[in-house]
């Protein structure tokens, strides 16, 4: 009993007769919800068990994964995410190579440039078009694409904003409160909408990039901010240090006020990127077949109608999961991030 | 400065790239004979008329019509790309020239068929939607007289609690109106019991029907309060590829007055061939008249779509028809011989 007891749990054993059995009052209200919580439970377990029916998920799983990519190019997309959570695995618990692990960077960027190739085809696989990508394939895609676009942008329009040049640093706060003023989703119909009607008839850009384009301009917004809270949290006697020993302007960037603003931003682009997946849903409502859109694509066929809460169930959890995924590297990133600065 | 003023350029000559597109004039039905494939656009999320299978395929009434152009167009029923659109994306898809054309459950109206609207053009109706009723099998209900006085459920702030007003009034009826603010919830308060019938489009009624645990045990009435006639659309600048459009559809319905269909077509062919009196025949099947030609098309189109989807009736009993999963008596989209809206004008 001792050995539970510790400083940090409030919820021991002791602690529990005391502060929820301590008076009539406070039992009843505790049995209550001690009541209420196993009911729901008993209820939501047994739905999942016995009522619901999981055919609408199990028998288009290849929905869900790839869309309505051709089925004898399947195993593209499935390569790509396999490799992509292979390499998850790896980084958070593969051997500690030190050649590895210095161009891990490289290898994460590189599945970018290898998943549109396995997507788009070419040099000795079918070309496929992006109309038919689909479900969490394409959800990965524009979270990937737009996040690796936003970041140097958002590096740029930070850096910018800090410039003693005054059109330069004017032009990227325009920008910058421009795009934090408009709401996501009227980017989005700005990209869907509006720029095929600005462009001439032959430059046709694809739906898929232009949803990348709208998301890449509203996130870098975002990150410069993020960015700029880390280059002003760097003391300025650091700049005036790297000048005197002779660094010019572009590698005081370089070396000192890149890396250390990144370390500092970590944690909120992190909850960018995580929140930039969970927007793609959006494209749902614009016509974008990603992993919800799918969902009420397959709502629509008359062998599942009704089985909303089984897809959408699902969908939640298959949502969960990806962040989830995004979150705990973050984190070992963040990790790697401090102990690499303690060996300074 | 420099900067400011390179963006100024780029514009301008942004500007000028679009003055000079817009004067091309060429036919979209040439482009997609080029493309050799057919970008249609869809809804996608409509139980029977266009919907994802587990097979990732694409099916429905919709899209049975796209794969009719696509075959009268190309000669191949199959080399189409579906573009799932929103409402909202629909027409500028098709002013931008990201579609071809749209086969997405769209209603036909005055505004978006005029220049001063929308600027498209409609082909022939596919399907007349309009609002139904709903109601159980064993209450016996046949028509609207049989629900008088009964309770009726309808969604609130819409037209379609307007229109069942309407009816009843000029009927001179009385009814009770069950409001709820959306459709799941009419649905909820129709299965609970709480009205004798529900009120909604007749093709939203067959998509909540076919979700029902007993489907077979709820019918949807005859009667139709308002009109909501659903036909494929494109740009209203692009005559060549409506007029195509136009009479694609007409031959699935003229097939059907005929009595051609899938199964017999090559049969009718050979007896057309092997006969010269049959005129009319011949002028349809292309062999005679070379009517496809007037149209931008092949003169024996109208064999190629037949071949591909069969007739109107055909398509119908296969997506809507009574053994489908979304069944919709087919009441005004008959035959006008037998009592419905379709007709097709004479192929001559």
């Amino acid at each position: 009993m001792l050995k539970l007891y510790t400083i940090s749990s409030t919820i021991s054993f002791k602690n529990a007769r005391k502060t929820l059995f301590s008076n009539s009052f406070n039992t009843i209200i505790t049995l209550l919800i001690i009541l209420f919580i196993s009911v729901a439970c008993f209820n939501t377990f047994e739905w999942l068990i016995f009522k619901a029916n999981w055919k609408v998920v199990i028998s288009n799983l290849p929905l869900y994964a790839f869309g309505s990519f051709p089925a004898n190019e399947q195993w593209r997309p499935a390569t790509w995410i396999i490799s992509l959570l292979s390499l998850s695995i790896f980084t958070l618990w593969g051997p500690e190579w030190k050649w590895l692990r210095k161009n891990l960077l490289i290898v994460w960027v590189g599945t970018i440039p290898l998943g549109l190739y396995l997507l788009y085809g070419g040099l000795g696989l079918s070309p496929i078009m992006s109309r038919q990508w689909g479900g969490l394939t394409l959800t990965i895609l524009l979270t990937v694409c737009s996040s690796l676009l936003s970041l140097p942008i958002g590096i740029v329009l930070a850096l910018c904003r800090q410039s003693s040049l005054p059109m330069v640093q004017k032009l990227s706060s325009i920008f910058i409160d421009v795009m934090r003023a408009i709401p996501l989703i009227a980017v989005l119909f700005f990209g869907q909408l509006l720029i095929p009607l600005f462009l001439p008839v032959e430059i046709e850009i694809d739906r898929v990039w232009r949803a990348i384009f709208a998301f890449t301009l509203f996130v870098s917004a975002y990150i410069a901010e993020d960015i700029r809270g880390g280059l002003q949290s760097i003391p300025n006697t650091q700049i005036e240090a790297a000048n005197s020993l002779g660094l010019n302007q572009y590698q005081i960037i370089q070396y000192i006020l890149i890396p250390q603003a990144l370390r500092i931003a970590l944690p909120a682009l992190t909850n960018q990127s995580i929140g930039l997946f969970q927007n793609t849903s959006l494209m749902a409502i614009l016509g974008l077949v990603e992993l919800l859109g799918i969902g009420r694509s397959i709502l629509a066929n008359p062998e599942f109608i009704g089985q909303y809460i089984e897809v959408y169930v699902w969908l939640a959890c298959v949502y969960w999961i990806v962040c989830t995924i995004m979150a705990v590297l973050a984190r070992h990133l963040e990790q790697r991030m401090t102990i690499n600065q303690a060996n300074f | 400065m420099r900067r400011l003023v390179s963006v100024i350029v780029g514009l301008a000559a942004l500007s000028a790239g679009c003055a000079t597109t817009n004067q091309d004039n060429s036919s979209r039905l040439n482009l997609i004979k080029n493309r050799n494939e057919l970008i249609c656009g869809v809804s996608g999320k409509i139980p029977g008329f266009s919907f994802l299978k587990s097979d990732g395929t694409y099916q429905g009434l919709d899209v049975d019509i796209c794969k009719a152009f696509a075959a009268a167009i190309i000669g191949d029923s199959e080399k189409i790309q579906y573009r799932p659109l929103t409402a909202a994306e629909r027409f500028t898809a098709i002013k931008t020239g990201e579609i071809d054309l749209l086969s997405r459950n769209t209603t036909f109206t005055l505004s978006r068929d005029s220049s001063g609207g929308n600027g498209l053009t409609f082909a022939p109706v596919v399907f007349h939607d309009g609002q139904g009723l709903m109601v159980k099998k064993e209450s016996e209900i046949s028509s609207l007289k049989d629900l008088a006085n009964k309770s009726i459920c309808v969604g609130s702030g819409t037209t379609t609690e307007q229109n069942i007003n309407d009816a009843f009034e000029s009927a001179s009826l009385p009814y009770t109106p069950i409001k709820y603010q959306d459709l799941n919830q009419v649905v909820a308060g129709y299965l609970q019991g709480r009205c004798s019938a529900m009120t909604s489009d007749r093709s939203q009624l067959a998509a909540a029907r076919s979700g029902f645990k007993n489907p077979k045990e709820h019918i949807i009435l005859d009667d139709v309060l308002s009109k909501e006639p659903l036909a494929p659309a494109s740009d209203g600048q692009d005559q060549k590829l409506a007029d195509a459009m136009r009479w694609v559809v007409y031959s699935l319905i003229s097939a059907e007055e005929q009595g051609i269909t899938k199964s017999n077509i090559d049969k009718k062919v050979q007896i057309a061939k092997n006969n010269p009196q049959l005129k009319p025949l011949r002028r349809f099947l292309g062999i005679d008249g070379g009517l496809g030609e007037k149209i931008g098309l092949s003169n024996d189109f109208v064999v190629k779509v037949i071949k591909s989807t069969g007739n109107y009736g055909e398509i119908y009993e296969r997506h809507l028809g009574q053994n489908s999963e979304v069944p919709i008596p087919r009441g005004q989209n008959e035959l006008y011989k037998k009592g419905g809206v379709h007709i097709s004008p004479p192929f001559n």
